[in-house]
């Protein structure tokens, strides 16, 4: 064993002394023959006789160098090794053909690069804690909790969290109720630990007298012994600290200790408040840690049951409810146990837990069940948001660096024709053909590594530029993609495969055993042109694909920007703030808010301030809406969406007032409870009478409005959503907010009054931060900057796959149409005219073109599904985007046909003629 | 591990190159090739030149040493010597050598006890 090994280091260190040994091994032979040459002439043989003898005596010289020349190195790599420097020399030969290789691939190669390492980082990379692979989360499905009769029917009574439509349109969520997590925890055979936590929003966080806003997660005693995770300062939460009526204590990230403390040591033992409620600082999570899911990134963890402190003590009736879902959970398995075993033993024990909460038959038939998934990544909100439209992208960089690929073989295989003479003769020299292939295919993957090489710089720049498309105006955008070894290493295995795939057609093409016309003729025999038209085709087809995605993303944008708001966008102002949690009470809170009103309308430069529970956009979304039924006379709507404003709501969002008046400063919290109606409503539910001076009830909080006004439609919510104009505006004054949005309408730019804002806030109470400032326009363009970064980066991927395969396609039809020199003569010397040239060589690309066509509309016909859900109000199939996509296809094609035809047309028969 | 065929005179050539340096100290190649064509009394007509491949081996696997030096006819050559572990393995080739004579001989007798 260790002389194997001792044969190999030898035979390692080989290559690097070949120099050396090769002259060694000379004179050692020089001298051995002549030893021999003076014994033999000693014997009596005459000078030259001897030296034969002494050759004879040896044996064949060059056979034995060879041998130890093979024996002391390793002869394989020694080999790849000549090819690569060979490979360079003929890189170095033709600059223009590198240069345009390799450019080529490191825009096809980069751009893979860049969407691959969003994937990773979404898709693949584990979370920061110790042994990930044994984590799980809980979650749950059930069959849809609307009856045959839209009542619902399930064990669900009230929840806070998220659910999502799972397989087979069924319900599936994560959040447990609170006596559901004590079950599972107190009787769970295959987990070593089970720790819940739910994401509790932002809180005013107030550290010596300086307020901001931390999003926050509640956590329960086994939280981070479960995450096994070591605190970067003080100590971490535990059980002791989750009971009713411990001390309240916090933990904060490792971001908000540097931002808030100057370092994680001058944090321990702080007090701070959070929402006005004292906390001490016992310890700092480490610094790479952000929880368990990906989409945030807690800035402060608190015990699960302090949120009593924080949302007052009838947040306590959340802990004995068995029907309010909101806890979520995860567990580590024990050592051993499988994920399918652990969820084997308990499921039952839920069911039977879960079954005894149900109330009535319609509950029974739609029970949830547990189901267990692994929790390595962490949980899946930002991978359902993203993984689609990465992959997405990712097949269309794919297909460019197909079409990368497409070029350069063609550019290979007319390369080959050059190329013809050196094969042949290597060939019958004695060379096998699979030693030549293997050395072409060096050349090709040499080409390829710089591409990739390359193509991480462009990479770099990509992720950056992606970064900043799809975080635009998110606060807490936390995907990090970074160019680690796992993308590194794809990237470098990607290089090779393009080198190969392009580089073997090619290679086979030009060591095609007939190598006698090659030798014979001495110059040129052309590779058959089949390969390289099937390879112009294939470019086309690709080509449309990207164009008609882009034109369908660029149709959904404009059609997205064109959706009638039912208000004016431009020159607003957002931003929130949110006074209970800085400690106002319901006895002057909304005389706060009107009073900051009135500060911000006499701002100069402002025309008119509004507030409201949420801003339009972020409607249905954010903050407490009244969300129930509607009575309207006998009839009760269930569809209207309530927007709760302030005064001159409609004035300033600039939404037309058609009947009575909007709600204003005489809407006090004591005068007669009023609401403004939109005018499908008024339409719907009142026809042609006039709504002013009708009720209507709040059935839920039993309340009676007065209707006094009627508004014009207003867009409700997020863009896509659909039409859902049937809105009804309530006071703000005569209920009991919390945070609020006020929006101003503004002369001028309207992020130029932010600092204003932020004094007249912070001289009224020095508490409250001034969080999500936006423009009304840069918010509108958050809710849809999927659908920009989409149709912008399409556009690029589109200009840039018709750019190379007009390249090509330029390329191939030069190439043709020089070999054909001789047959264009001979037909201008019998008296073909130009134009009849030019429509030959331009009949060709048009054919290719056409083929191409046909080949991918069909594909993009069938594709369709796949970019449907990426589309608004466009049809994938939409026959407009598929001709505009062909005719600029078709016109490109022509015009990189045009000049090697124009080039044709000029060929002087006679020169031709003489050449043949 | 058995070795193939083709190296089984390898090895033996190798063992006889082993012993040679052994027997004789530090030599050349020249020198090497004459004393096994005298020992093998003309038997062994091998192209000196063989010589060569098995010293590479034997080198390799650290049995031998070389080091350059003046011939007896003041040539420069190449000495090469035997080494601690070269010792080591001859004593136990020389022990396998003799096991498997002894079989073979054993084996051959049978035959005449009928």
């Amino acid at each position: 064993m260790l002389t194997a090994m001792r044969v190999l280091a030898s035979r390692f260190l080989g290559p690097f002394r070949r120099k050396h040994f090769d002259h060694a091994m000379d004179e050692e032979f020089q001298s051995h023959l002549e030893m021999l040459v003076d014994r033999f002439a000693s014997q009596g043989m005459t000078k030259s006789e001897a030296l034969v003898a002494a050759k004879r005596q040896f044996g064949g010289i060059t056979y034995i160098q060879e041998e130890l020349r093979e024996r002391s190195g390793l002869p394989f790599l020694e080999s790849l090794w000549a090819d690569a420097r060979y490979a360079l020399r003929q890189m170095r030969k033709s600059p223009a053909f590198t240069a345009t290789a390799v450019l080529t691939l490191a825009l096809g190669i980069g751009a893979n690069t860049a969407i691959y390492s969003f994937m990773e980082s979404i898709l693949l990379r584990s979370l920061p804690v110790a042994d990930p692979e044994s984590l799980v989360v809980l979650n749950w499905h059930s069959r849809p909790a609307f009856d045959g009769s839209k009542h619902w029917a399930h064990v669900m009574h009230g929840l806070q969290g998220l659910f999502w439509p799972g397989e087979k349109r069924e319900l599936a969520s994560g959040i447990f109720p609170y006596p559901a997590f004590e079950a599972l925890r107190a009787d769970n055979p295959g987990f070593s630990t089970l720790f819940g936590y739910f994401n509790g929003q932002k809180h005013n966080l107030s550290v010596r007298g300086q307020a901001t806003s931390a999003s926050t997660e509640y956590v329960t005693g086994e939280y981070f012994r479960g995450l096994a995770v070591s605190p970067a300062a003080g100590r971490l939460i535990d059980s002791e600290d989750d009971r009713q009526g411990a001390a309240p204590v916090a933990v904060i990230s490792f971001a908000a200790s540097e931002n808030r403390f100057g370092g994680p040591q001058n944090a321990i033992g702080q007090s701070i408040l959070v929402d006005n409620v004292p906390f001490t600082v016992i310890g700092v999570a480490p610094p790479e840690f952000f929880g368990v899911d990906p989409a945030m990134a807690p800035d402060l963890y608190l015990p699960v049951h302090t949120n009593v402190l924080i949302d007052g003590p009838s947040a306590a009736r959340m802990y004995g409810d068995e029907n309010f879902y909101w806890i979520e959970m995860m567990g580590r398995l024990r050592p051993g146990v499988s994920m399918a075993q652990a969820q084997a033993a308990l499921a039952p024990r839920f069911r039977q837990w879960v079954a005894a909460t149900a109330t009535t038959d319609g509950e029974r038939a739609r029970l949830p069940q547990l189901t267990l998934n692994p929790g390595a990544a962490g949980l899946g909100s930002l991978r359902r948001k993203y993984s689609k439209p990465l992959y997405l992208l990712l097949m269309m960089v794919g297909l460019i660096l197909a079409i990368a690929c497409a070029n350069i073989a063609n550019l290979l295989l007319a390369r080959g024709a050059a190329r013809r003479g050196e094969m042949a003769v290597r060939l019958s020299l004695g060379a096998g053909r699979f030693r030549v292939v293997r050395q072409l295919l060096t050349e090709s993957v040499m080409l390829a590594s710089f591409g990739g090489a390359l193509g991480l710089l462009f990479a770099i720049w990509g992720v950056r530029w992606l970064t900043f498309l799809l975080s635009r105006g998110q606060e807490n955008f936390t995907l990090h993609a970074e160019l680690n070894w796992n993308v590194l290493g794809v990237t470098a295995a990607l290089s090779v495969l393009c080198g190969l795939l392009f580089g073997l057609a090619p290679a086979m093409e030009s060591t095609r055993p007939d190598v006698m016309p090659a030798l014979k003729n001495g110059h040129a025999v052309g590779p058959r042109r089949r390969p390289q038209h099937v390879l112009v085709v294939a470019q086309i087809a690709f080509s449309f694909l990207i164009l008609v995605a882009a034109g369908l993303f660029v149709q959904t944008l404009n059609k997205l920007h064109s959706v009638q708001l039912g208000y004016a966008r431009e020159n607003i102002l957002l931003f929130s703030l949110d006074a209970r949690q800085a400690g106002h009470r319901d006895s002057e809170i909304t005389t706060f808010y009107t009073d900051l009103r009135n500060r911000f309308e006499s701002i100069p430069g402002v025309n008119s301030a509004t507030l409201s529970q949420s801003s339009i956009v972020s409607a249905g979304y954010a903050g407490k809406t009244y969300r129930g039924p509607v009575q309207i006379g006998a009839v009760t709507a269930r569809d209207a969406g309530v927007m709760v404003v302030g005064p001159r709501f409609l004035t300033t969002m600039q939404i037309p007032l058609l009947a009575g008046r909007e709600i204003d400063d005489h809407d006090q919290p004591g005068s007669t409870p009023v609401a403004v109606i939109s005018e499908r409503l008024a339409r719907t539910y009142f026809g042609n009478e006039n709504p002013i001076g009708r009720r209507i009830r709040f059935v839920d909080e039993k309340r009676d409005l007065e209707i006094v006004g009627v508004s014009a439609n207003v867009r409700y919510g997020d863009l896509k959503e659909d039409e859902s104009p049937m809105t009804v505006f309530a006071a703000l004054t005569q209920t009991s907010p919390d945070g609020v949005t006020y929006a101003l309408r503004t002369a001028g730019d309207p992020l130029s009054y932010v600092n204003s804002v932020r004094e007249i806030v912070r001289e009224a109470d020095s508490r409250i931060p001034v969080t999500n400032v936006i423009t009304q326009s840069g918010e509108i363009d958050r809710t849809i900057s999927q659908e920009v970064t989409f149709a912008k980066l399409c556009t690029g991927f589109a200009v840039l796959a018709l750019l190379i395969a007009c390249v090509g396609l330029y390329g191939t039809m030069s190439y043709g149409v020089a070999r054909q020199v001789g047959e264009i003569g001979i037909r201008m010397a019998m008296g073909a005219q130009r134009g009849t040239v030019v429509w030959m060589v331009l009949r060709r690309v048009l054919l290719l073109t056409a083929v191409g066509l046909a080949i991918s509309v069909l594909a993009a016909l069938s594709a369709s599904r796949v970019v449907k859900s990426f589309l608004f109000e466009t049809q994938p199939n939409d026959p407009r985007t598929l001709m505009l996509a062909a005719v600029v296809l078709l016109s490109a094609a022509i015009l990189a046909g045009y000049a090697p035809a124009r080039r044709a047309s000029r060929i002087d028969p006679l020169a031709a003629l003489r050449n043949e | 591990m058995t070795e193939p065929k083709s190296e089984v005179f390898q090895g033996t050539l190798d063992l006889m190159v082993l012993k040679t340096l052994e027997a004789m100290g530090p030599l050349h190649g020249y020198g090497i090739a004459r004393r096994i064509e005298q020992l093998s009394e003309q038997l062994l007509r091998l192209n000196e030149g063989t010589v060569y491949a098995s010293l590479l081996r034997l080198a390799q696997k650290g049995w031998i040493r070389s080091a350059w030096g003046t011939s007896e006819n003041n040539r420069k050559a190449r000495f090469y010597s035997i080494s601690a572990a070269g010792r080591r393995q001859l004593a136990r080739e020389a022990a396998n050598w003799e096991r498997f004579s002894g079989v073979v001989g054993r084996i051959l007798q049978m035959q005449g006890e009928g």
